[in-house]
């Protein structure tokens, strides 16, 4: 009896040092997204030019993004930058790592977004007066974020996930606890267990909340 | 930029004889993995459209938890947590059999979305000239559905690639790991950690332009066949 009510005091005092990595989790998750809205807005913006370089910009931008592993990225930015005299917390690097990366990702989210809608949208925006950049905020914006509502929130789920792999540049989240636990307490099955039971309790009511939207959209279109 | 190529031009012949079997050793995570998932995910998506309600069960269940848990989660699963109960697998196994298990559910969506894609009638035609439930699937949906899938399937490939390198985590002798070996020995982060993404960014964009051809020639053949 007495040896399970320890087991169980082992188990709480994991998840509360846990829980605080999910804390730090989130906040990654927080910055990385805006980063990343931020960045693939830009994308958006700069592969619907009409200047052909300014295209071969962005389909740079995207593919260097997309072949290159977070990782990799990662480590350029907190490692590699210091040979070069920038110095980055590991939680900046890590939002600004996983942010750039993400760019590419909505980048082409976004851009699907506004092709989805018929041209004849802005037209009859045009016509009836609005100017282009209001045509944009009021008729083709708030379609098109219909449409990548789904697939936004797909996305912030995959960098939810993702923020484990700071743990590589000592970010103090889930995984980064996880392991200090397990060179503490060797019990490596619960605790590895523990922080994948946490990252599904963050996600998985993201990702219902990912299918209803996307029923959503099928029944709105 | 002169001076920041000289630095490889001074170590590569130091370098290469490590980074070319980490770069065999990423290609063969990749390949395992990516054949486990293809079984896996087409496990499945048959068990997903089962009329067995347990077998649907599982297979959504399955589906669910592994898209919510993070594959550096499933990694350390496979490799660390496993041992407890007397399961020791190498770490090249282990990163195969992770990834896989991680991957399997995404590929099972992709293929499980390439089968309800297909209209009803088609199963239905095929059983009414006799085929059997079995035949129908291997001779009539499955050669549709494979055309649906292929671009997104391909996809994989990629994300497949990159995510090999969070094998780095349980020290699988890849590329990433490497890459970190070579660094505490010579002290040149930037130029490693350029140097290991130059090597999955030469891997990655032939299979992104294929990727990108094969959508664009699958997609004409859809349309017309409408």
């Amino acid at each position: 009896m007495t040896d399970l009510t320890a087991q169980a005091e082992q188990i709480a005092h994991f998840s509360a040092v846990l829980l605080r990595g999910a804390v730090t989790a989130v906040e990654i998750t927080l910055g990385a997204l805006l980063v990343a809205i931020l960045s693939g807005l830009l994308v958006a913006l700069v592969k619907s030019s009409r200047s052909r370089l300014a295209r071969a910009v962005a389909d740079v931008y995207i593919e260097v993004f997309r072949g290159i592993p977070p990782l990799a990225q990662l480590f350029i930015i907190y490692f590699g930058l210091t040979y070069v005299g920038v110095e980055l917390s590991s939680i900046t690097a890590a939002i600004v790592g996983l942010g750039l990366n993400g760019g590419a990702v909505l980048g082409e989210v976004f851009l699907s977004g506004v092709a989805a809608l018929h041209y004849g949208q802005r037209e009859a925006a045009l016509a009836v007066g609005l100017t282009p950049l209001k045509s944009m905020r009021f008729i083709i914006l708030p379609q098109a974020l219909r449409i990548t509502l789904p697939p936004l929130t797909n996305y912030a789920i995959n960098l939810l996930k993702e923020t484990s792999i700071v743990a590589a540049i000592a970010a103090p989240e889930i995984m980064f606890y996880a392991r200090n636990l397990t060179t503490e307490t060797f019990q490596t099955a619960t605790i590895y267990l523990l922080a994948a039971i946490l990252y599904f309790m963050l996600c998985f009511p993201l990702n219902r909340l990912a299918s209803r939207l996307e029923r959503a959209r099928a029944a709105w279109r | 930029m002169i001076e920041f190529l000289s630095v490889y031009a001074e170590h590569w012949s130091a370098w290469w004889p490590q980074i070319l079997p980490a770069v065999g050793v990423t290609l063969g995570l990749t390949a395992g993995a990516y054949a486990l998932s293809v079984l896996l995910g087409l496990g499945l998506a048959v068990g997903r459209l089962s009329r067995v309600r347990p077998v649907r069960w599982f297979a959504s269940a399955y589906v669910e938890v592994a898209r919510s848990v993070p594959a550096l989660a499933i990694l350390f699963l496979v490799y660390f947590g496993l041992v407890p109960l007397g399961l020791t697998l190498d770490a090249f196994t282990a990163g195969v059999v992770g990834l896989a298990l991680c991957h399997g559910a995404y590929m099972g969506e992709v293929f499980r979305g390439g089968l309800e894609a297909l209209h009803k009638g088609q199963r239905e035609a095929a059983l009414a000239v006799g085929m059997t439930p079995r035949d129908a699937f291997r001779f009539i949906l499955l050669p549709q559905a494979t055309r649906i899938v292929l671009p997104p399937a391909l996809n994989m490939l990629i994300v497949l690639l990159r995510d090999t390198s969070l094998c780095y985590f349980i020290t699988t002798p890849e590329l990433m790991l490497t890459a970190r070996d070579l660094t505490s020995t010579y002290f040149l982060p930037l130029h490693l950690y350029v140097l290991a993404g130059a090597i999955y960014f030469a891997i990655a964009f032939p299979l992104s332009l294929a990727t990108r051809r094969i959508s664009r020639r699958m997609s004409r053949g859809l349309r017309q066949s409408v």
